[in-house]
C-alpha cells in the first residue's frame, strides 16, 4: 500500500498531464480544471496519509531497476524520509491552492488547456527532485521544471519580450544546470552510485579536495535554479509569465530547489568548511543585493521577484551556517507568504485592469478591503512582524549565523541584518503604495470569489507557521527540528541572552522600517528618477555587464569567425582551389588554338625533346 | 668508297630540318606542302644511302615507293587546297582554326 | 672523284632548299626545290640508284612539281604569295629549334660507332632493281597502284565545283 502511494505522489500531476495533453482540447473547461486541479489535490491527500511512514529512515520505494548489470547497479528510487516528507506536502499544498487560483485567474484565458497541461508537468517534475532518492531522477526533475518554467513563463507568446524572458531564464539555468551535471557525473566516478543517501554515506571517505569542489559545483547548480550570484538575471524578467506561474514556480518550488537539494547532500558538503562558507557568502551577498534592487522597482510583481531572490539568499545563508532545519524552516514559511503575496498582487493587478506600476496604483484597502488585508498580512510575514511566521524563521536563520564560531560569519550577519532592515523597508513600501491614499488608477469591479478564496489559507499558514517550529524559550517544542531529526544539520548553541537580543533587535529593525516606509510612501508621493536609481532598479546593471562581459565577445567571435574564418578563410581555400583548376584549365586551354602552326610547333619541340633524351642517353653510356 | 655513310646522313639531315623549318615558319599551305616534299626527299635520300651501305636494293625500292605514294599524296592534298581556298578565300593556315578551344 | 662530286652536289642541295623556303613567290620556290631535286638525282645516281635518279626527275621534279605549279597558277597565288616571307613569322624562334634539333642529332649521330663506314662500291642495274621490284614485293606494287586509283578519286571528289551553293562538298 504505502510503495504505491509513494508512487502516486509524483506520478498524479504526471497522468493528468499527459491526459490534458492528449484529450484536453475536446474536454469542457470545467472539466480541465478539474482534472488538474484534482490531481494535484490528490496527491496532497496521498502525502498526508503517508506522513507516518516519514519517520526514522523513511521509505525507500524502487520505481524502476533502470540499469542493473555486473558492476552498474542504478534503481530509480523514491525516498520519503523527514527531509522530503515537509518538503512534498508544502509542495503540494501550496501547488493545490494555487491551481484553484489559477482556474479563476485564466478563466478568460482561450489556451488554458496547455497552462494546466503544463503546470500538472511541472509539478510533477519538482515532487520527482523533492522525492527522489537517485540522482538521474533528480536531474531529469531538474531539467524538468527548467522546461517548464520556459514554457509558462513564455506562455503569452505571441508577445516577443515573454518568449525572450523565457529564454532567458532557460539559457541562464543551463549555465548552473552543467556544473550540476559536472557534480553529478563526478559523483558517480568517485562512489559508483547514483543514489543520494548511499553517497552522503560514503562522503567521508572522499578526499577534502574533492569534497570542496563537488560542494563548489552543487553550489553553482543550486545558484542556476534559485537565482543567486551569479546567475540570478533571469528571475526578475521571469515575471512576464501569469501570475499563478510565478506564485507557483518563482516563489514556492523552482527557486527553493535549488536550497533543498543543498540540504539533500549537507553530509556531503558539510565535511568541507570552504564549501560551506562559500554557500554562505553566496547568500548573504545575494540577500543584501537583491534587497537594494527591490527598493528600487516600479512594478509590484518585480518587488516581489527580488524579494524571492533575497529570501532564499537567506536560506542559503542558513545552509551555510550549518543549520539546515531553519533553511527548511524559512523554505516552508516564505512558500507560504510569498505565495500569498504573488496571488494577491495577481488580484491587484487584475482590479486595476493590468496596471502594475506601484506609483499608479493605490487605495487598495478603501476599495476593495478583502485583499488589502490579505496582502498586508502577506508584508507582515515577509517584513518579519514579531510572532508571525516569517519572523520566527528569519530569526532562526540569523541566530544559526551569528552563533558561528568564525568572523567571516560575524560579518554575514551583519549583511543578513542590513538586508532584514531592507526587507522591512521594501514590504512596508509596497503595502503603503498599494494600499494607501486615493486611488491613482480606478480600481474596478469586485474580485470573483474564486480568486480570493484560496488566499485565506495561505495567509493563515503565513501567520501561524511560527508554531510548526516555535523556540523554547515561548514554551514550544521546536517540533520541526525535532522532525527532522539528524536531517537538521548542526543546532548552535545559543544562550537566551543572545536569543532576547536577537528577537528585540528583529522588532527594532522590523519598526525602523516600517517608520521609514510610512514617512516617504504613505503620502503617495511620484517614483523617484535618476542614474542612481536606474542602477538599483536594473539589477546593478547586471544585464549590461553581461551583455558586455559575455554576450559581446562571444558574437565578435561568431562574427569573426563567420566572416573571416569561414567566408574567407574557408571558402576562399576552396574558391581558391577552384580558381587553381580554372587557371589551370585556361592556360591549358591557350594550347587549342585550332591552327595547323600551333600542333607542327608542338611536335617539333617534343622531337627535341626525344632527342636530348637520345642524347643524354648515349652520353651516359 | 665514296663517302662515309655519316655524311650522307648529315647531309639527309640537313635537308629534314630545312623542310621542318618550310613547316614552322612558312604561313600558306602551299609552301608547307614544300616543305614537306622536302622531308620525303630527305628520307628518301636515307633509304638509298642504306641500300648502297648495305648491299642490298630493299632501299632503293622504298625511295621508290616513296615516290609514288607522295604522287598520290599530293594530288589529295592539293585538291584540298583548292576546296579550302574556295571555301575561305585565303590559304594562311592560321585562318582555319575552326578547332579552336 | 666522286667524293668531290658528292660534296658539290650536297652543297647544292642545301643552298638551293634554303633559297627554296625563303621565296616570297611561290613559283620561284618550286623551281628551287626543282634545283634540289635535281641534285638529289645526281647523288641517288652517284650512291648507285641509277634507276631512283632518273625516276626522281621523272616522277618527282616531272610531275609532282608541275602539279604544285599548276595549283598556283590556279589559284593565281603568284607573285605575292599571300603577302610574306621567311622574315614574318617566329623565324628566329624556328631558327633556334631546328639549330637544337641539328645539334642533338649530330651528336647522336657522332656517338654512333658506324657512322664513319665507308660506302662500298655498289652499282644496281635496271634489271637488278626489276626482280628486286617483282620478286619481293609484288603485293606492295598492287597496292600501290590501288594507292593511286585512291588518290585520283579523291582528289577529283574534293575539288569538285559545287556551282549551287558555298560550304560541305
Amino acid at each position: 500500500m504505502n510503495p504505491v502511494l509513494l508512487a502516486l505522489i509524483p506520478l498524479l500531476p504526471l497522468f493528468s498531464a499527459v491526459l490534458l495533453m492528449l484529450f484536453g482540447l475536446r474536454l469542457p473547461r470545467l472539466a480541465v480544471g478539474t482534472l488538474a486541479v484534482g490531481a494535484v489535490a490528490a496527491s496532497t491527500v496521498a502525502t498526508l496519509l503517508l506522513w507516518p511512514a516519514a519517520s526514522g529512515d523513511g521509505l525507500l520505494v524502487v520505481l524502476y531497476a533502470w540499469a542493473a548489470v555486473t558492476g552498474l547497479d542504478l534503481p530509480l528510487t523514491l525516498h520519503f524520509n523527514p527531509l522530503s516528507a515537509p518538503m512534498t506536502l508544502m509542495v503540494t499544498l501550496v501547488s493545490t491552492l494555487i491551481h484553484l487560483y489559477a482556474v479563476a485567474y485564466m478563466a478568460k484565458e482561450e489556451d488554458v488547456v496547455r497552462f494546466f497541461a503544463l503546470l500538472n508537468l511541472f509539478v510533477f517534475a519538482m515532487l520527482l527532485i523533492v522525492l527522489a532518492d537517485s540522482l538521474l531522477l533528480v536531474f531529469i526533475g531538474w531539467e524538468g521544471v527548467g522546461f517548464c518554467s520556459y514554457a509558462l513563463i513564455g506562455f503569452w507568446y505571441q508577445e516577443g519580450k515573454n518568449a525572450d524572458a523565457g529564454r532567458k531564464a532557460f539559457l541562464v539555468t543551463r549555465v548552473g544546470d552543467v556544473f550540476f551535471g559536472i557534480a553529478l557525473l563526478w559523483l558517480f566516478a568517485l562512489t559508483g552510485t547514483l543514489s543520494i543517501s548511499a553517497i552522503n554515506a560514503q562522503a567521508v571517505l572522499l578526499p577534502a579536495a574533492t569534497v570542496t569542489a563537488i560542494g563548489l559545483l552543487l553550489l553553482l547548480g543550486a545558484s542556476g535554479k534559485s537565482a543567486q550570484l551569479p546567475l540570478m538575471s533571469w528571475l526578475a524578467d521571469a515575471m512576464a509569465g501569469p501570475t499563478p506561474v510565478s506564485a507557483l514556480i518563482h516563489a514556492a518550488t523552482m527557486v527553493t530547489a535549488g536550497v533543498y537539494l543543498l540540504c539533500r547532500f549537507f553530509p556531503l558538503i558539510s565535511l568541507s568548511p570552504t564549501a560551506l562558507l562559500a554557500i554562505a557568502t553566496v547568500g548573504g551577498l545575494t540577500a543584501f543585493y537583491a534587497a537594494t534592487c527591490a527598493l528600487a522597482q516600479r512594478e509590484i510583481k518585480r518587488v516581489l521577484a527580488y524579494s524571492t531572490m533575497s529570501q532564499v539568499g537567506f536560506m542559503l545563508l542558513a545552509v551555510g551556517a550549518g543549520s539546515v532545519g531553519a533553511a527548511m524552516f524559512h523554505l516552508i514559511t516564505h512558500a507560504f507568504f510569498k505565495a500569498l503575496l504573488f496571488m494577491a498582487a495577481g488580484v491587484v493587478i487584475h482590479l486595476a485592469d493590468g496596471e502594475n506600476d506601484l506609483f499608479k496604483l493605490g487605495g487598495l484597502s478603501r476599495k476593495a478591503p478583502q485583499v488589502a488585508i490579505l496582502l498586508v498580512i502577506g508584508a507582515l510575514c515577509l517584513a518579519g512582524v514579531p510572532l508571525t511566521g516569517g519572523f520566527f524563521s528569519k530569526d532562526a536563520i540569523l541566530l544559526a549565523v551569528g552563533a558561528h564560531p568564525e568572523t567571516a560569519y560575524k560579518i554575514l550577519w551583519l549583511l543578513g541584518i542590513i538586508s532584514a532592515l531592507l526587507t522591512a523597508i521594501y514590504t512596508f513600501r509596497l503595502a503603503y503604495l498599494v494600499c494607501a491614499g486615493p486611488p491613482r488608477t480606478a480600481i474596478g469591479h469586485v474580485a470573483s470569489p474564486g480568486l480570493v478564496a484560496p488566499l485565506w489559507p495561505l495567509a493563515l499558514l503565513g501567520l501561524l507557521a511560527g508554531l510548526l517550529n516555535l523556540p523554547p524559550l515561548l514554551g514550544g517544542g521546536e517540533r520541526l527540528m525535532h522532525f527532522l531529526g539528524p536531517y537538521a544539520g548542526l543546532q548552535p548553541e545559543v544562550s537566551h541572552l543572545a536569543e532576547f537580543g536577537q528577537w528585540g533587535l528583529a522588532a527594532l529593525l522590523v519598526f525602523v522600517g516600517w517608520r521609514i516606509a510610512r514617512s516617504r510612501w504613505s503620502k503617495q508621493p511620484a517614483a523617484q528618477e535618476g542614474a542612481r536609481i536606474d542602477f538599483f532598479r536594473s539589477g546593478w546593471q547586471i544585464d549590461t555587464l553581461i551583455a558586455t562581459v559575455l554576450l559581446r565577445p562571444f558574437s565578435a567571435l561568431c562574427r569573426f569567425s563567420s566572416e573571416k574564418i569561414d567566408k574567407v578563410g574557408i571558402d576562399g581555400v576552396i574558391a581558391g582551389l577552384a580558381q587553381c583548376c580554372r587557371f589551370g584549365s585556361s592556360s591549358v586551354l591557350r594550347m587549342a588554338t585550332g591552327r595547323l602552326s600551333t600542333a607542327v610547333t608542338s611536335m617539333t619541340v617534343g622531337v627535341l625533346l626525344l632527342m636530348v633524351w637520345g642524347l643524354w642517353t648515349l652520353l651516359l653510356r | 668508297m665514296i663517302v662515309p655513310i655519316g655524311h650522307v646522313l648529315l647531309l639527309a639531315l640537313i635537308l629534314l630540318l630545312l623542310g621542318i623549318a618550310c613547316v614552322l615558319a612558312r604561313r600558306t599551305l602551299i609552301m608547307m606542302l614544300i616543305g614537306v616534299e622536302i622531308m620525303i626527299n630527305a628520307a628518301g635520300l636515307v633509304a638509298v644511302a642504306g641500300s648502297a651501305l648495305h648491299r642490298q636494293l630493299d632501299g632503293q625500292i622504298l625511295a621508290v615507293f616513296l615516290m609514288a605514294m607522295t604522287a598520290a599524296e599530293v594530288a589529295i592534298s592539293l585538291a584540298m587546297v583548292v576546296y579550302l581556298r574556295r571555301r575561305k578565300g585565303t590559304i594562311i593556315a592560321d585562318a582555319f582554326d575552326g578547332m579552336k578551344g | 672523284m666522286a667524293t668531290t662530286l658528292f660534296y658539290i652536289l650536297a652543297l647544292v642541295a642545301v643552298i638551293s632548299t634554303l633559297l627554296c623556303i625563303t621565296r616570297r613567290n611561290p613559283v620561284h620556290a618550286v623551281i628551287f626545290l626543282v634545283h634540289t631535286l635535281f641534285a638529289l638525282a645526281l647523288i641517288f645516281y652517284l650512291l648507285g640508284a641509277p634507276l631512283v635518279a632518273v625516276w626522281e626527275v621523272i616522277i618527282y621534279a616531272g610531275a609532282i612539281m608541275v602539279l604544285f605549279m599548276f595549283i598556283i597558277m590556279m589559284l593565281e597565288l603568284a607573285p605575292t604569295g599571300a603577302g610574306e616571307g621567311i622574315g614574318g613569322h617566329h623565324w628566329l624562334s624556328v631558327l633556334l629549334l631546328s639549330l637544337a634539333i641539328l645539334g642533338c642529332s649530330v651528336g647522336i649521330l657522332t656517338l654512333d660507332p658506324g657512322h664513319s663506314a665507308n660506302l662500298p662500291d655498289f652499282y644496281a642495274t635496271p634489271a637488278q632493281f626489276g626482280y628486286a621490284l617483282f620478286h619481293h614485293y609484288p603485293l606492295a606494287v598492287e597496292l600501290v597502284s590501288f594507292q593511286l586509283l585512291f588518290a585520283a578519286v579523291g582528289a577529283f571528289y574534293v575539288g569538285r565545283s559545287t556551282p549551287t551553293r558555298e560550304g560541305a562538298p
